[in-house]
């Protein structure tokens, strides 16, 4: 499988797959609409242009951003692995105007606009051959399950794949039949926990998700940790990473900050000394506790 | 580079010359000691000399306000042409601006290039022009208070003659088309010219020191001053307009009654309360003490880390239009404790 290599911030020009201008969507189709959990839904897209469709790759943990004109654009993360060209995914929850828009007249068959991948991915080069940790609360699950879903792909190319994720409730959880025959199958050690259940039926924890750290054993001195959730999930779980004993070089995050133009222009996803759509939005615990303002304020 | 010298009496004559390179712009004077760069049309009113013009050049390539993208609703969007303004001739660009320049050339040239931004930098023709620093003036502090490259023709004023420094091949048509206003510059010119140099360094009356400055924002990061600071700025955002490497552009999108759509781009500033809020509503920088802090950290560490200088040119606008009367190198003084 090839996917581009990890992209160089300042070592040539770097262009859009979608379009030498950077500003320009490429129209792309929207070929299913997935309701996941109440206000967040799974999009399939296909880009119309099958050349461009066969040849966007893209790296797990890069992100898109998605118009329609006149009603916006924002930038999204893709729940898809490039290990399946063709069609990409998107996990969206109705937040804004755009998302509302989609939610209320975008149907299956439409077409909406797509710029990227932008953004730098997860190291995946440097996972190789390592165990690796994946720890997500909430919509952060987005993300992770592209890494996931790339991570299974090339099973032989890592060592145990753990995934740690909570949601609120059982109802609120994403992708929760797919990960649980995941872990059913043996393709990935899966703990799913909740806040409460809420009355409904749940067969995994129920508390927060840090928790889980607890139930797994690791050897972190051979493991990468990933960790995606809101921002108060990082400040706990970054704790009690470091706590395990993770070096904090050793521990990756992707953050969430308004990406507006997604290719270092428009100045508003700027964060201490850095933007987060070129050198982000992954970064390293460590770069992380380096930068002002970068987890939480 | 090839030197020559006009006479100074002969510039309203270049400056109708220029016009075959397109548009000329220059500093106008609009009330005593006002200036606003403007499209000339009489070149007596041209007024190279002028310090500082409210709004600098970055105007003439990124307009305020632009359409990028349009089209119909929900159809694919194509590319408005509105923001390509053709032929434009700079004149009276200063050393500041000419650096100032190249930092927007290294931002929006370099990673996924800005084709709105590099229309009109492709068309512009820059015509340098010698400048006497005020009290505003702190571009030595930051070494942009000379300039080598990133002109056309740089004009350097001396008693009754000019001064012309020829830096492009573009240049070099601009004087070969133009040959009865230009003669070779003499020895005399050059003493001169290095008398001028001499006494303009000594003419600055205002110091930045920018010397381990990123080092010094480290430690004062969490510091009581931005505090202070925070509570004299209004978050105007007027520095951000004037300032000639400030670029940040929000994107919009308008629908019109019609359903016809515009992706719109429109100058920002990092002070603006919601300039860093993201989906879900939750502000990153909700303070205006962290906001103007943001600002400062972004133009003396944040860009010194990723281009190696600070992305402030010394230009002085900012002190001159600041409403509250901040002024960027008092406030790093009190960073560093030395006022």
């Amino acid at each position: 499988m090839r996917i581009p290599p990890p992209p160089p911030v300042h070592a040539g020009p770097r262009v859009a797959a979608t379009d030498p201008n950077p500003f320009q969507p490429a129209p792309a189709r929207i070929m299913r609409v997935l309701d996941l959990v109440p206000d967040i839904r799974l999009y399939d897209l296909r880009f119309e242009d099958p050349e461009l469709a066969q040849r966007f790759a893209y790296r797990p943990g890069q992100f898109i951003e998605l118009s329609v004109l006149g009603f916006g654009e924002a930038p999204f993360s893709l729940p898809s692995s490039p290990t399946r060209p063709g069609i990409l995914q998107l996990g969206i929850r109705r937040a804004g105007t755009l998302t509302s828009y989609l939610f209320d007249h975008v149907k299956e068959g439409d077409t909406v606009g797509i710029r990227g991948p932008f953004g730098n991915g997860f190291p995946v080069e440097r996972f190789r051959g390592h165990d690796l940790l994946l720890v997500g609360g909430g919509l952060g699950m987005v993300p992770l399950r592209g890494l996931l879903r790339f991570l299974i792909d090339l099973r032989h190319d890592y060592g145990r794949v753990i995934l740690l994720y909570g949601s609120r409730s059982p109802d609120q959880m994403l992708f929760r039949d797919e990960l649980e025959s995941m872990g059913r199958r043996g393709d990935a050690e899966i703990k799913l926990s909740v806040d409460n259940t809420a009355g409904q039926p749940w067969s995994g924890e129920v508390g927060v998700v840090t928790e889980l750290l607890d139930l797994v054993e690791l050897d972190v001195a051979r493991t990468f940790a990933v960790a995606c959730g809101p921002p108060v999930f990082y400040k706990f779980m970054l704790a009690k990473l470091v706590d395990a004993g993770f070096g904090k070089d050793r521990i990756y995050l992707s953050l969430e900050r308004r990406m507006e133009c997604g290719i270092g222009k428009c100045g508003h996803c700027a964060v201490g000394y850095t933007f987060t759509c070129l050198h982000g939005p992954v970064f390293s615990y460590w770069d992380a506790i380096n930068l002002p303002e970068l987890i939480y304020t | 580079m090839q030197i020559l010298r006009m006479k100074t009496e002969l510039l309203p004559e270049l400056v109708t010359a220029l016009g075959a390179w397109g548009a000329v712009w220059a500093p106008v004077e609009q009330a005593p000691e006002v200036f606003t760069l403007e499209r000339i049309s009489d070149p007596t009113r041209a007024r190279p000399d002028a310090l500082r013009t409210i709004l600098p050049f970055k105007k003439l390539l990124l307009e305020p306000s632009l359409v990028m993208l349009e089209g119909g609703r929900g159809a694919p969007p194509t590319v408005c042409g509105n923001g390509d303004r053709g032929r434009q001739v700079l004149l009276g660009a200063h050393p500041c601006d000419i650096h100032a320049l190249r930092i927007l050339d290294l931002l929006l040239l370099s990673d996924y290039a800005d084709p709105y931004y590099r229309w009109n930098r492709e068309q512009l023709t820059v015509i340098g022009y010698g400048c006497w620093p005020d009290d505003k003036c702190f571009c030595h502090s930051l070494d942009t208070s000379t300039s080598d490259s990133g002109f056309d023709l740089f004009l350097t004023p001396l008693a009754e003659r000019t001064l012309v420094a020829v830096g492009t091949s573009r240049g070099d048509d601009i004087v070969r088309a133009n040959a009865h206003l230009f003669e070779a510059a003499t020895r005399q010119d050059t003493r001169d010219y290095l008398v001028r140099l001499r006494e303009r360094r000594h003419a600055f009356q205002l110091e930045l020191d920018i010397a381990d400055l990123p080092f010094v924002l480290e430690l004062k990061s969490e510091d009581p001053v931005w505090d202070e600071i925070g509570a004299r700025c209004l978050c105007c955002g007027s520095c951000s307009m004037v300032c000639p490497t400030c670029s940040c552009f929000d994107v919009r999108d308008v629908l019109d009654p019609d359903g016809r759509a515009r992706r719109v781009r429109t100058w920002d500033s990092c002070l603006h309360r919601d300039y860093a809020v993201v989906a879900g509503g939750h502000n990153f920088r909700a303070d205006r003490a962290d906001r103007v802090r943001n600002r400062y950290y972004h133009k003396q560490s944040a860009f010194v880390r990723e281009f190696g200088m600070p992305s402030c040119v010394g230009c002085g606008r900012c002190i001159e239009n600041c409403p509250t009367g901040i002024n960027v190198v008092e406030v790093f003084q009190h960073v560093r404790g030395d006022a």
